[in-house]
């Protein structure tokens, strides 16, 4: 019954590797302000300098600092990642459990539309919606959160049909408890471990469309993300810059993918235990 | 023959009798039952104006009212037409009179015949009653209470009373006297009306066709003593025959919560009775008719707390409860028995609305209940069959038992938490923190159990439906939490559906069984019958099986 998280996580090897990826990326974007040795934003004539003492990854095209931009490029795709991540597993827990525990029609819509939304090739959505609304960060994260919800509550929804036949439910019903104080009270603690493996994966996704999103140029532009610097570097890949400006952008976005990857997968045996003892092949 | 009004007897300021209406036809016999200090022999000596205090009320004897009749007319009508057999023989014989002239007097004081008679009288009445010849020139002290009470017995009978009025006849005397006084006093029976005070139940049942309950000097129940004693509608009857040792109740004897106060406002049992409400604390209830004996009770008697009517619980084409009829009555157990799978858990998760009834319903005080919100589960609580499931595993102790007080949203939390430490008590958890703080995976299975009942206890519901609440626990352990859900029945009043296989326990705690097979209830009756003459085979196969413990039975001692 009782399932460890941490446990299952520190015991993996690539899920040690990931959580110490994630940790470092997590601590560069907090200190983000402290390392980055200038303004990402600040313009300057200096543009396209190779890598310098001064500049470690030399300047773009506008004449902006690289790393500090790779450095301040982290916190939008984190902030991105772990918003996204935080509220779609909320919708999803709220519209699984609630579904489970109501039951009747009410269930049955809410699945109905898990359904359609799983079956709709999200992306191409984004796509369409993010190019007419152009969104802000706050935008892009309820968009993607609102798009990437299904999935997890319809494992939230299996979880909670199972729990809540459980003795210690039926007695809360008992005692006159509403849905609400069960499923606070009984079914979601329950739910913890695989709370947190729908919240990595749904992190790792919105890292990834953030990044495509910026990439394809359809985010805020005001706001640096790696995305846009691949976007940027690609357009002069006739120069060498990609070196110093596409590379080390694409290690950081991948690492962070893979960190999360590790992460996920390495906690996947608390929702299926029969992949326990499973190797990343 | 003897019809009492209204009688109200008090010394000073203490009302003995309160309001008695009472009326015995020739020939027959009442009982007035209660317990000690209730007035029963204030009663017998007001017929007999022996009362010292205060007396109104009319008591008609054969057209006359006795308390209007002058001393001279009293006098002569007392050891003639009405005589006494007082209950303490000690005191009431006089020490300087043989027994055979302690009988003789009252003969010769209303000079009904001459001394002569009187004597023969004498003689043939203790030899009726089993006095041996040598002891007819003994005094009194020289008695045993045995004899003293024969002697008190001819003395009473010696000038053909119309009216007899006994006060304990029986109580000292041995259980085989008492047998042969029985016998004797129903041969006198057929020419003589009697009025037997006693708290003794037994004697109630040998001695009268009809009994009245007395309780703080009111009547609170009359009607024919078989129908009174085999389904009692008074609460505090029924506790009266609860107390009562007998060899044909199986059920643990249970007692009755409190001690007798009086004066009392409103229903003078009310602070002992569990289900009193509002009323019964003001207002007086008056003795009314109904179903066959009168009642003094502002509830009508003991009420039907709950009652399901044709429930039937489907699962796809398996009918798991069949068209299910019962009633629960307030501060009894009913023992639902049958085998695994034979939908005992399912009546008790339908009646609770874990499940949707596929046909009929659930009533609660005669209310159909339809939406169960707080309040009915405020009254209804159930322990479940498995106290390691029930509990969630992720709750200490304490908050598990405080777990139906917050959902209830009772008190403060301060409340909340001595409240659930107090019903821990009650079930005998020990209330260290230590132990509060423990989960259920530290406990053994007769302490989650406990737990459990102290959960579904912590808000004192009214009814509580125990799903094989002793199935996990060794025969010791059983034994004390049976013992402390009877103690909880006496002390609150609560109600119980026992749910279990076993009929060797359902006997020894439910005053009714309800056997239950295929999801049909085949058989329901008071336990006693059920254990001694069990109509279904069924049943009997399940008597059959029961733990008997033969050995015992058959050991010879050397």
């Amino acid at each position: 019954m009782h399932i460890d998280l941490k446990k299952e996580i520190k015991e993996s090897g690539p899920g040690k590797t990931g959580l110490i990826i994630l940790l470092l990326m997590i601590a560069v974007a907090l200190l983000a302000p402290i390392l980055a040795p200038y303004d990402p934003y600040q313009q300057s004539i200096a543009s396209l300098l190779p890598p310098s003492w001064q500049h470690w990854l030399g300047m773009n095209h506008v004449g902006q600092d690289i790393w500090s931009q790779l450095l301040y490029g982290a916190r939008t795709s984190l902030l991105v990642g772990f918003g996204v991540g935080i509220l779609s597993t909320l919708l999803g827990t709220i519209f699984g459990v609630s579904a489970a525990l109501i039951g009747g029609l009410y269930e049955k819509v809410v699945m109905r539309i898990v359904d359609a939304f799983i079956v709709i090739p999200m992306v191409i959505i984004i796509i369409l919606v993010a190019a007419y609304i152009r969104p802000s960060i706050l935008t892009l994260i309820l968009l993607l959160s609102l798009l990437s919800w299904q999935g997890g509550a319809r494992i939230m929804r299996a979880q909670a049909l199972s729990l809540k036949e459980r003795g210690h439910v039926a007695a809360a019903r008992s005692f006159g408890a509403n849905h609400f104080y069960i499923a606070w009270r009984h079914i979601v603690p329950d739910l913890g471990p695989i709370l947190l493996v729908d919240f990595i994966y749904s992190v790792r996704r919105a890292v990834f469309m953030e990044a495509g999103l910026a990439f394809l140029g359809i985010t805020d532009p005001t706001v640096v993300s790696w995305g846009m610097m691949m976007r940027d570097a690609l357009s002069f890949s006739y120069l060498n810059v990609w070196q110093w400006w596409l590379v080390p952008t694409g290690v950081a976005l991948s690492l962070t993918i893979v960190g999360l990857t590790f992460i996920g997968h390495a906690a996947e045996p608390v929702i299926e235990p029969r992949l326990r003892g499973v190797e990343i092949a | 023959m003897l019809e009492i009004k209204d009688l109200r007897v008090s010394y000073g300021q203490d009302i003995i009798l309160n309001r008695i209406d009472l009326e015995v036809e020739a020939g027959g016999t009442l009982a007035i039952v209660g317990e000690s200090g209730t007035g029963k022999t204030t009663l017998g000596l007001s017929i007999m104006r022996l009362v010292e205090g205060t007396v109104q009320g009319t008591i008609r004897f054969d057209g006359k009212d006795l308390l209007e009749l002058p001393d001279r007319e009293m006098q002569r009508i007392r050891w003639s037409e009405i005589a006494m057999v007082f209950q303490n023989a000690n005191n009431v014989l006089n020490p300087v009179y043989t027994v055979l002239n302690q009988i003789m007097e009252p003969m010769i004081e209303h000079g009904l015949k001459s001394r002569e008679e009187a004597r023969d009288r004498a003689m043939e009445l203790l030899r009726y009653f089993g006095l041996p010849r040598e002891r007819l020139s003994a005094y009194p002290h020289q008695l045993s209470g045995g004899e003293q009470q024969r002697v008190l017995l001819a003395m009473a009978l010696a000038n053909n009373p119309k009216l007899l009025i006994l006060d304990e006849p029986l109580s000292s005397l041995d259980a085989v006297a008492r047998g042969e006084v029985v016998d004797l006093l129903k041969e006198i029976d057929r020419h003589c009306t009697k009025l037997v005070a006693t708290h003794d139940l037994d004697t109630a049942d040998k001695l009268s066709d009809r009994m009245a309950v007395l309780y703080g000097g009111k009547i609170i129940e009359v009607g024919p003593t078989q129908d009174v004693l085999s389904r009692p509608m008074h609460p505090y009857t029924r506790a009266l025959v609860r107390a009562y040792p007998n060899m044909t109740t199986v059920k643990d004897l249970q007692g009755i919560k409190g001690r007798m106060t009086r004066p009392v406002a409103g229903c003078s049992f009310h602070p002992r009775c569990t289900q009193a409400i509002d009323i019964c604390r003001t207002k007086t209830p008056r003795l009314v008719w109904t179903q066959g004996r009168h009642i003094a009770c502002h509830r009508g008697g003991i009420i039907t707390l709950l009652s399901t009517r044709n429930i039937t619980k489907s699962f796809g084409l398996l009918k798991a409860v069949d068209s299910v009829n019962l009633y629960i009555e307030a501060g009894e157990t009913l023992a639902l028995v049958g085998q695994t799978g034979s939908g005992k858990t399912t009546l008790a998760k339908t009646i609770m609305g874990l499940h949707r009834p596929t046909e009929g319903a659930v009533y609660f005080e005669d209310v159909k209940v339809d939406n169960r919100g707080k309040d009915f589960y405020n009254r209804v609580q159930m322990v479940f069959q498995n106290p390691g499931e029930s509990l969630s595993h992720r709750l200490s102790v304490l908050e598990a038992v405080m777990e139906p007080l917050d959902v209830q949203e009772v008190g403060t939390k301060e409340e909340r938490e001595s409240k659930a430490i107090q019903v821990l008590g009650e079930v005998e958890i020990p209330q260290t923190k230590d132990f509060l703080n423990k989960y259920p995976h530290h406990l053994s299975g007769g302490e989650m159990q406990r737990v459990a009942i102290a959960r579904a206890l912590v808000l004192d519901p009214v009814l509580l439906i125990a799903d094989e609440p002793t199935a996990f626990l060794d025969a010791s352990v059983q034994a004390k939490i049976l013992k402390l859900l009877l103690n909880l029945q006496e002390q609150r009043g609560l109600s119980m559906l026992y749910i279990t296989h076993d009929i060797a326990a359902a006997r020894k705690v439910s005053d009714r069984i309800a056997v239950m097979l295929n999801g049909k209830i085949i058989e329901e009756s008071a336990t006693s019958e059920i254990v001694t003459a069990p109509k279904q085979a069924y049943t009997r196969s399940l008597l059959r099986a029961a733990s008997a413990l033969h050995s015992i039975e058959s050991s010879e001692w050397p």
